[in-house]
């Protein structure tokens, strides 16, 4: 955790992104049936009312209705669907 | 839109993953870069678009995950392609296709013109086509400067044109002058040495003169008869004593005006021929291919009186090119005379429209009607409408000038002799 701590202090310090220096998820919302998620690491879980994506911070937990991955590649998805709920869990925390 | 094209034409599939764990195929694939797309999940599996390039490499993914693969759509032109293989002429016909519209689009099929009123489009087609320019030319050997200077010179009233081609059709848009008296202009300039009297077209009195040039000979109240010298296109120079030394010759300009009289009769039968079809015709169709015709009926009657209808419909591409293929009917009506009597009602109607008509052409010529005393008439077999009409209009008509010649040396040696 310390390592983390002084990557976001350097991040904060130096004024640089955070997606770069510390591998942060964007997550952009258009609406209530538009998401496009950056920086994650696999899908989890997929359903049409459930997804998990695993990203560097965390898991991140989406529910809604007919969710469907309009594309999908190595550093960007976009999902579409009706939106319910966006949550972050903490994963290893967790775990 | 473009990327949707490209993809149907490099192909691409549908396909199902099923299996313990498909959402690590996901990943796999995603990590070795193989781009997914409209991925749902369809029950205990997914459904997803990949292209061809992609299927190729997912097979060792399928194995290490263990997960089965199975295609459900293909779609695109390698596969449409190969669906179709053995349809040779079907392709033979594509290829044709293209060809062919290669080989039409050489040509100009159509030719366009804008802005003429005066001159008709059939017109300048014809013009056009006398300098051989003509639809189903070579688009390579239309030469637009030269259709442009051939316009300009054969019509003087058309001030501007531009010929274009736009695809397979030549457009030439075109300003015509709307002025007209520019040629009446070169017509007087031409006639400029000429010296002009003006004299009297019609019997009247004289009730406006004015004179622009040469010497008025009567006032406003004179009274002159058809052929009098009213402005004289001869000025005559004075000697210091007061004799004519000489002549000076002018075209004369004068509007004058003067009341004039003009006798007005019109004369009608009080009965007319009118035509009474009977319903009895025959009828010939034609089908008209390079002036050859083939008809298929005939027109041979019996007939006292009739008349025959053609109808002809020309085949044409765009505008104005027509093929030399046309149809049309030949009808011939049976029709017999009845004669009619008019009632005195329609008699005076008739009458006073052709006055009114006859009245409207004078005033359009410039010629103001005063009064009239035109009355219809009835009598055994005809009508008339007269009368006199009281006019007053311009009576100015040209003349030759009298070239007259002073015999100056005789009458100076006889002065001089008296002295």
């Amino acid at each position: 955790m310390e390592k983390e701590q002084i990557r976001e202090r350097l991040a904060s310090a130096a004024s640089m992104p955070r997606d770069v220096v510390l591998g942060a998820s964007i997550i952009t919302i258009t609406g209530v049936s538009e998401v496009c998620v950056e920086n994650y690491r696999g899908i989890i879980e997929y359903t049409d009312c459930l997804m998990r994506l695993q990203t560097k911070e965390g898991q991140l937990r989406m529910t809604g209705k007919r969710l469907n991955i309009e594309y999908y590649t190595n550093d960007e998805m976009k999902i579409t669907g009706i939106i319910d709920s966006i949550e972050f869990n903490d994963g290893r925390r967790g775990d | 839109m473009i990327r949707s094209l490209i993809r149907r034409m490099k192909g691409y599939v549908r396909i199902r993953v099923e299996g313990y764990s498909p959402e690590r195929f996901l990943n796999m694939c995603c990590y070795h870069g193989i781009y997914i797309w409209g991925l749902a999940p369809a029950e205990d599996a997914y459904e997803m678009y990949m292209s061809v390039a992609g299927l190729k490499k997912i097979r060792p993914l399928a194995r290490k995950t263990h997960t089965k693969i199975c295609i459900v759509r293909r779609i695109g032109l390698p596969f449409f392609f190969r669906r179709y293989r053995k349809h040779r002429l079907f392709f033979a016909g594509l290829i044709l296709c293209a060809v062919l519209l290669k080989i039409y689009s050489v040509f100009i099929w159509d030719i366009h013109f804008e802005g003429n009123e005066k001159w008709t489009d059939s017109t300048l087609t014809d013009f056009l086509a006398s300098e051989n320019v003509a639809p189903f030319m070579l688009k390579s050997r239309v030469d637009c400067q030269g259709i442009v200077k051939a316009i300009r010179k054969e019509y003087n009233d058309i001030v501007w044109v531009s010929a274009s081609i736009d695809g397979s059709r030549l457009e030439i848009r075109i300003k015509e002058s709307e002025d007209t008296f520019r040629d009446d202009g070169q017509e007087t300039g031409t006639q400029e040495e000429h010296p002009t009297d003006l004299v009297a077209t019609e019997d009247g009195v004289i009730t406006e003169i004015v004179t622009r040039s040469g010497v008025p000979q009567v006032h406003v109240g004179d009274e002159v008869k058809k052929g009098d010298i009213l402005v004289c296109g001869r000025i005559e120079v004075l000697s210091d004593s007061g004799e004519v030394a000489g002549y000076q010759y002018q075209q004369s300009d004068a509007d004058i005006y003067a009341d004039t009289e003009m006798e007005y009769k019109n004369t009608m039968l009080l009965t007319r021929q009118e035509k009474v079809y009977d319903g009895k015709e025959s009828r010939q169709g034609f089908v008209r291919i390079f002036g050859w015709t083939l008809s298929v009926g005939s027109l041979k009657n019996q007939y006292e009186n009739s008349e025959v209808l053609t109808e002809e419909q020309q085949i044409r591409l765009g505008e104005n090119f027509y093929l030399p293929f046309s149809w049309g009917a030949k009808t011939a009506k049976s029709y017999s005379f009845r004669t009619e009597k008019y009632t005195r009602e329609e008699i005076r109607q008739i009458l006073s429209a052709d006055f009114a008509l006859f009245c409207e052409e004078l005033e359009e010529k410039g010629v103001q009607i005063k009064e009239n005393n035109v009355k219809i008439q009835l009598d055994q077999n005809s009508a008339s409408a007269s009368g006199t009409l009281y006019l007053n209009e311009k009576i100015t008509e040209e003349a030759d000038t009298e070239i007259l010649i002073v015999e100056r040396k005789e009458s100076d040696e006889s002065d001089g002799t008296d002295d």
